[in-house]
């Protein structure tokens, strides 16, 4: 056995135990399942995010997801309705929800009064606070006097003779819910009636089994009901339709592609055994990838995960460039020929990833090193085990390759200054008009109609999204309270002064201690004169006036915590962020106050100047603030990437001198190519299409490298072919995707590997006079 | 509570000579208008003292109830359509406003015979003939029943006497009097 076949079988050996390790570690780190990461934010690099902002986004956006809100429009409203209930509450044998809400006596299942009874003296509405002060409360004795005779009250004539608490809780219902036959309803502005159910799930909205019960319920409504209309709002609705989406998607485009791969593969090979070797690679680079993503990072985001898999397209290049070399060359097949091209088409997309990784996100960071490991392992599997197996070579293959060669060489060849010119003018249109989009729809996979309805439900029912707040921090709770009321106040202010928004106010259901006092002492003036006039005049015994008295001498402090137990406050909840932890260490109180119909640009930015104007209230805008994540994140892959091209191009002209032109032009023409066609086609570039550009990136690279140095071999042609026809079935097929992200990375890979396929023949060097052989014949080696 | 002076004047226009809930409910559409007097009478069990107040109301179908107290203070509530209507569109309004709006629904449905808003929240047995009969009314609801322990009404022609009765052992009791079907709404 000669030296280098020994280091090659030790090597190889070695590599099995890597390997091994890798699952090893593997099993180790997913013995609890895979930890993942959806978060966006989670791109970022630390200092960039603002952990608090998390937990403010993280409270508004989940308080109601095990939750969903029907909306029924139909001619009988009552019988429909209760019909709709009754579907809803049998779903599932009566397991899909644990509660719903459609009677108007679903509301008033508690008595409010029961809880917030003792903080009543210091509740005031300001109406009450202003008749007070204005004439002591001599003008509230009248109504006091006619709400203790009036048939429908509830006098209270010693615990509250003025009714105070009943005002009050009717000024914090702000609903626009109503009740109407006994039904919960909501119209609209045309008047239109509908009524309003709500539904608690008894699983997560993710639960296949809980989506396909309360589809099924509601078809069958609908089947029943044919003039109803429904509207929906709620997560399991959106999860539901991704999951439909997912699942038709899988059945159409990803079962498709991987017939149509297997087919092809096996049209060229012939042997299910060498497919399954093709796939080593890609097994390797995962297993290297992935423990050593997770033992640095601790988790992978999904992202990652999403890019990672598009290894397969570049993985798998090096096995099919072995395959083909070794069906062509049969017994006179050599590893070390290849590895050259090999190791350089490994350097250039090493390269192009490992750029990414000097990028400051953390985020690409991961994707960097997942793609970087992964095609490491997958390059090291294919180089050291593909040529030890034992595969079966089948005659065809050779034949093929050398018929796809003399078809699809062109007659003439480019000259570089053609192409340099018509790659002036794609860039000239490409700079002209190319625009970007960063919006949050890329990341959201459900229809613009459903997210429509959602609006149009929260809409009706006067419910803000929890995308626009406020963020107030304060060392104690008085503090807080005092700033929230204040920034109520101004806020107030700002609508008396043509700023039409709404929003919801912890500081206007727990007044700040303050205020509370200042209740307190108004209650007291109006237990004087006016409660003796009252008690006189209603008839009442004189002894009322000291038992009525005597309730004010103790009355605790409504405070945060008190307010958010009761039945009334629970809808607070998402609002209070409590104790968090500052830079510095110390640790403060931290609230939100969340803001509705914020519509215009011109109205965020007032509201934004009223944050910056105080200290420890900053304005969020979710949506906007994750747009320019999202930006950023595309802004950094463009200048990482641009730059490790530019250090490739330099690098590749010190080797190929002249002809470096033709190694590059696959690769950057594609690039360019698929620019231009969206700069024409008035598609936005994002930052999916512009992963999608980087795999572009990695095969033309690799293209263009192994057309340069094997020129003149059918197989390496057929491999080229191969590894850009793979691709564009694995990933070019998600543009038909009605995901954003995967329709956009699968757009780019579409356009961009085509062109990639379509330039090589151009620009590699001049053919060879093809002699005429019997078919079979191996090729002429360089 | 105020739930019940709704469910009082829901009754008092019903001509109370069938002895079927199914009857009674056809028959409640009939009447197109009455007036009367009644007597209030509110006993407070913690101070053991009464609070008496009388008036008169007016109820024409469709258009409006009116509910005036004499003494020992005067004021009148008026409860119309409009109120109604009114009762969902006007998110900013007072908290005062909004109750007497979502009053004036919920009496305008129990006055256009919407009985089945009432079984929602009782169970209703009726007993006696027709000249003298007694329907007794049980909250469903466990959070009703908490606060509210019977309701009953009397009558013969019409409603002559409703008691109600809280949890917390107070009551409270009107009886009506000179009740005339209004001129032009009986057949």
């Amino acid at each position: 056995m000669t030296r280098p076949a020994a280091l090659g079988k030790h090597l190889a050996r070695l590599w099995g135990l890597v390997l091994l390790a890798g699952v090893v570690s593997l099993a180790w780190q997913l013995r609890d399942g895979l930890p993942s990461d959806t978060r966006l934010t989670a791109l970022l690099p630390q200092d960039r995010q603002n952990p608090l902002l998390e937990r403010a986004d993280a409270r508004l956006g989940r308080a109601f997801e095990d939750r969903f809100v029907l909306l029924l429009d139909a001619p009988a409203l009552p019988r429909a309705t209760a019909d709709l209930a009754e579907r809803l509450s049998a779903a599932d044998g009566g397991r899909l929800l644990t509660r719903l809400d459609w009677r108007d006596v679903d509301f008033a299942d508690s008595d409010p009064a029961a809880v917030l009874g003792p903080y009543r003296y210091r509740l005031l509405t300001p109406s009450l606070r202003q008749a007070i002060e204005q004439d002591g409360g001599t003008s509230l004795v009248q109504p006091a006097l006619a709400r203790l005779f009036s048939p429908g009250g509830d006098p209270e004539p010693v615990a509250d003779p003025f009714g105070l608490l009943d005002r009050w809780l009717a000024q914090q219902d702000d609903s626009p819910v109503s009740s109407w036959q006994g039904l919960l309803t909501v119209r609209d502005r045309d008047g239109t009636r509908r009524s309003l159910l709500i539904g608690r799930l008894a699983d997560t909205p993710y639960a296949p089994s809980a989506q396909q019960a309360l589809t099924r319920a509601l078809r069958a409504f609908e089947a029943a009901h044919p003039d109803a209309r429904l509207l929906h709002s709620g997560l399991i609705f959106h999860a539901a339709g991704g999951a439909r989406q997912a699942r038709h998607e899988i059945t159409t485009i990803g079962l498709g592609a991987f017939l149509a791969l297997i087919v092809i593969l096996l049209a060229v090979f012939r042997s299910p055994r060498t497919l399954l070797a093709l796939l080593l690679p890609l097994a390797g680079g995962l297993l290297v990838a992935t423990p050593l993503t997770l033992a640095l990072f601790g988790r992978l985001h999904l992202l990652t995960l999403a890019f990672g898999a598009s290894l397969i397209g570049v993985a798998i290049d090096y096995a099919l460039h072995l395959q083909c070399e070794r069906a062509v060359q049969g017994r006179r097949f050599h590893l070390r020929p290849l590895l050259p091209g090999l190791a350089l088409g490994l350097v250039s997309s090493l390269a192009a990833y490992l750029a990414l990784a000097l990028a400051p996100m953390p985020g690409l960071r991961q994707m960097a090193l997942f793609a970087a490991a992964g095609l490491a392992g997958a390059w090291l599997t294919g180089v050291l085990w593909l040529p030890r197996l034992a595969l079966p070579v089948h005659p065809a293959t050779a034949r093929i390759a050398a018929r796809w060669w003399s078809l699809t060489t062109p007659r003439r060849t480019l000259a570089p200054g053609w192409l340099a010119v018509a790659a002036l003018i794609l860039l000239g249109v490409t700079a002209g008009r190319l625009t970007a989009d960063d919006s949050l729809r890329l990341l959201n996979p459900s229809s613009s109609a459903r997210l429509a309805e959602e609006r149009r439900v929260q809409s009706l029912l006067g419910r803000d999204t929890g995308s626009r707040y406020f963020l107030v921090t304060a060392d104690d709770e008085p503090a807080l309270l005092e700033r929230l009321a204040e920034l109520g106040q101004r806020l107030d202010t700002a609508s008396a002064d043509g700023l039409t928004i709404g929003y919801r106010n912890l500081a206007d259901h727990v007044p700040p201690p303050r205020i509370q006092d200042a209740n307190l002492a108004a209650v007291r003036r109006l237990y004087g004169e006016p409660l003796a006039t009252l008690v006189e005049r209603a008839g009442l015994p004189g002894s009322v006036i000291a038992k009525a008295r005597a309730t004010l001498d103790s009355v605790p402090r409504l405070d945060v915590a008190t307010w958010l137990d009761a039945p009334a406050g629970t809808a607070d909840r998402r609002l209070w962020l409590g104790p968090v932890t500052a830079d510095d260490g110390t640790t403060r109180l931290a609230a939100t106050l969340v803001l509705n119909g914020v519509d215009s640009a011109a109205e965020g930015r007032r509201l934004a100047a009223l944050a910056d104007a105080r200290p420890d209230v900053c304005y969020v805008d979710r949506v906007a603030r994750l747009s320019r994540l999202l930006g950023e994140l595309r802004r950094h892959v463009s200048l990482w990437v641009g730059l490790a091209l530019a250090l490739l191009t330099a690098g590749l002209v010190l080797r190929y001198r002249r002809q470096a032109w033709r190694v590059v032009t696959p690769a950057l023409g594609a690039l360019l190519g698929t620019l231009a066609v969206y700069a024409v086609a008035g598609v936005p570039l994002n930052v999916f299409s512009q992963l999608g550009m980087l795999l572009v990136l990695g095969i033309g690279l690799d293209a263009g490298i192994f057309s340069a140095e094997h020129a003149r071999r059918p197989a390496t042609w057929l491999a080229v072919s191969l590894s850009t026809l793979t691709s564009v079935l694995a990933f070019g097929l998600l543009a038909f995707s009605a995901t954003p992200a995967l329709h956009y990375l699968g757009l780019t890979c579409l356009i961009g590997l085509t062109l990639v396929g379509l330039l090589v023949p151009w620009v590699r060097p001049a053919p060879p006079r093809i002699k005429e052989r019997p078919h079979g014949e191996p090729c002429p080696a360089r | 509570m105020r739930l019940f002076v709704l469910l009082m004047l829901g009754l008092l226009s019903s001509p109370a000579l069938a002895f079927d809930l199914a009857d009674l409910q056809h028959r409640l559409g009939d009447t197109q208008g009455l007036s009367g007097r009644f007597v209030q009478t509110r006993h407070l069990a913690d101070l053991d003292t009464d609070l008496e107040s009388r008036g008169h109301f007016t109820y024409q179908r469709g258009k409006r109830v009116v509910w005036a107290l004499e003494q020992p203070v005067e004021d009148r509530q008026v409860f119309t359509p409009a109120d109604a209507r009114a009762a969902d569109d006007a998110p900013g309004d007072t908290g005062d406003d909004r109750r007497r709006r979502q009053i004036a629904a919920l009496l305008l449905n129990l006055l256009d015979g919407d009985w089945q808003a009432l079984e929602r929240r009782f169970s209703l047995t009726l007993s006696g003939d027709a000249t003298a009969w007694q329907v007794a009314l049980a909250p469903r609801q466990a959070a009703l029943r908490e606060r509210l322990a019977e309701v009953t009404l009397a009558g013969g022609r019409y409603v002559e006497r409703l008691r109600l009765e809280t949890a917390d052992g107070d009551t409270l009791t009107v009886r009506f009097s000179d009740l005339q079907p209004l001129a032009g709404s009986d057949p």
